[in-house]
């Protein structure tokens, strides 16, 4: 048990039973449970200092150290919930189902399919088609412009899919970038304990050659500088959030909304419209993403710099490959060492892309 | 030193002949090799690219560059090469096909003539490895699939940007260290 380790590990866990209470639970040999309820402050000092603990944790009478984290949960609930009602909003404002008809070229002849107007998805037509299809399918191009996999067909289109290992248009790798970004905001938000207060800031535009996807990170730390077992834990999350095969989901919503939904977030807030979410977490975008978490194969979450001239903005820095994709290891140890050097693409130089669609992504709780 | 160049005596091929013969089992014994041999070789020129059992087809290989650097070598008129040619091709035209139409064909070639694939093994399939033995310079669209959108797959532009950061570096030093 690593109660001074930065990040929560497996022994400690979030519970919402009680309020505002922190709770240890001493668990005994033959498993009955006794708990031991104390107040902020005692839990403070019981973690700050570690000789008050260490006698119980010898005797075995602590097992499990169970901490809340009341607060920011009910955030990230209402954030949820607000997603989810914004959703079965938009489901049933379509009303009456209208037929459209959605023309794929696929390489061997012209398939057309009868689709439901606004409820049907890309990804719905790559089912249709075949499960290969739907599994390597990233993103789509309807009528030539990139849309997600996820996002309902409005009208009569033609449809193209495109995958990460035959990238026909480099818009499909863009979105990959972004899409890690995103989920390294997930990982990032969920990752540190109590006593750390995280506001995610931003993921400034995908770019590539620059070596890195990257995610700006208000923390409540000063000058701190990762160990190197503390990347490897922050990769290893990173691993088990990708190997969930989430989907990502996709909404557009009005500015009031979004402000709503991202009040705990006073960075957020001052970027609506610029925003993102993974998990259970809701995140703002500028642009599509790839359908699947699990289209992500080999990454690394490299690096994580202070951000110069800027107090306790961090920047955490990564590298990801799609899935299918076999390099070796000297290879991605190029890759993986130019990820560890700052990467200095700024929000401001980029920030020209259209700010009039919002969209919000949701990673699907399943 | 009166002893004779190798390479003089055998032409060079561009291609590693393994260090032992397979025996290429049959009842037959070493002639059924031989037997098995000429049939391939045969239908290798006849078709100029077939699908058989890996072992026999990188047999067979050495064989057919072989016999075509021989004839390249001394043409139709030197009588051991025609010997040759007829005892190893089963049919009396593609005597006239070796000569006439693959000699001039390989009169340029850098590389070796033939080329062999590693080929699927079909479920349920045998245990034997299959492969695709070919004529290079044949009329066949190629076996090889190349990814026409290579050059944008994630992992080339990753490192094909790495690379120019790399030059950029050396470049920077160079300039850095340098004394007029």
């Amino acid at each position: 048990m690593q109660v001074f380790n930065r990040f929560k590990s497996t022994c400690i866990t979030l519970v919402n039973d009680f309020k505002w209470f922190y709770t240890l639970v001493p668990m005994n040999d033959d498993f009955s449970i006794s708990y031991l309820l104390i107040s902020n402050e005692w839990l403070t000092r019981y973690l700050n200092d570690f000789s008050l603990i260490k006698p119980l944790i010898d005797k075995g009478q602590i097992v499990k150290v169970y901490v809340l984290r009341q607060t920011y949960n009910q955030a990230k609930e209402k954030r949820n919930l607000l997603f989810e009602e914004e959703k079965k909003r938009q489901r049933t404002a379509v009303g009456r189902i209208e037929k459209i008809e959605v023309k794929y070229q696929s390489p061997v002849e012209e398939v057309t399919l009868i689709m439901n107007k606004c409820i049907s998805t890309p990804m719905d037509c790559a089912k249709h088609i075949s499960e290969g299809v739907s599994k390597v399918s990233a993103i789509a191009m309807v009528d030539g412009s990139p849309w997600d996999m996820n996002r309902p067909l409005s009208s009569n289109c033609e449809l193209k899919l495109l995958n990460l290992l035959s990238p026909e248009n480099k818009v499909v790798n863009t979105a990959f970038w972004r899409t890690c970004s995103f989920i390294l905001g997930a990982v990032v938000d969920t990752a540190f304990k109590e006593d750390v207060t995280v506001h995610l800031h931003s993921f400034p535009v995908p770019v590539i050659k620059s070596g890195s996807f990257i995610y700006d990170v208000y923390l409540d730390l000063d000058d701190w500088k990762p160990t190197d077992q503390e990347m490897r834990a922050l990769s290893a999350q990173y691993v088990k959030l990708i190997n969930k095969e989430l989907p990502i989901e996709r909404i557009e919503i009005s500015e009031r909304l979004a402000l709503d939904m991202f009040q705990d977030n006073p960075i957020k807030m001052t970027q609506i419209p610029d925003i993102a979410k993974i998990g259970d977490y809701i995140d703002i975008s500028k642009g599509p993403m790839v359908g699947n978490s699990s289209l992500i194969g080999r990454c690394t979450i490299a690096a994580v710099h202070k951000i110069p001239e800027k107090e306790s903005l961090y920047r955490f820095q990564g590298v990801a490959l799609p899935k299918g994709i076999i390099l070796n290891q000297y290879a991605y140890g190029l890759l993986e060492n130019r990820a560890r050097k700052f990467n200095n693409t700024t929000w401001s130089v980029f920030s020209e892309e259209n700010n009039e669609v919002e969209d919000v992504k949701v990673f699907g709780r399943n | 030193m009166n002893q004779a160049k190798i390479e003089k005596l055998v032409s060079r091929l561009r291609y590693n002949v393994g260090s032992k013969p397979r025996k290429l089992k049959n009842v037959d014994g070493p002639e059924g090799r031989l037997r098995k041999i000429k049939k391939t070789l045969t239908a290798v020129i006849k078709y100029e690219r077939i699908e058989l059992n890996y072992a026999r087809a990188d047999e067979t290989r050495g064989y057919v560059e072989r016999l075509i650097s021989e004839a390249l070598r001394h043409g139709p008129e030197h009588g051991e090469t025609m010997e040759l040619a007829n005892f190893w091709i089963k049919e009396k035209q593609l005597v006239h096909k070796l000569f006439k139409v693959l000699v001039p064909r390989y009169q340029n070639y850098t590389t070796s003539f033939t080329k062999l694939h590693n080929a699927p093994c079909i479920y349920p399939g045998y245990a034997y490895k299959r492969a695709i033995l070919e004529l290079k310079g044949n009329i066949y669209p190629t076996v090889e699939q190349s990814n026409p959108h290579q050059h944008n797959l994630l992992h080339n532009i990753l490192l094909d940007a790495a690379r120019k950061e790399y030059r950029m570096e050396k470049y920077k030093e160079i300039a850095a260290n340098m004394n007029f």
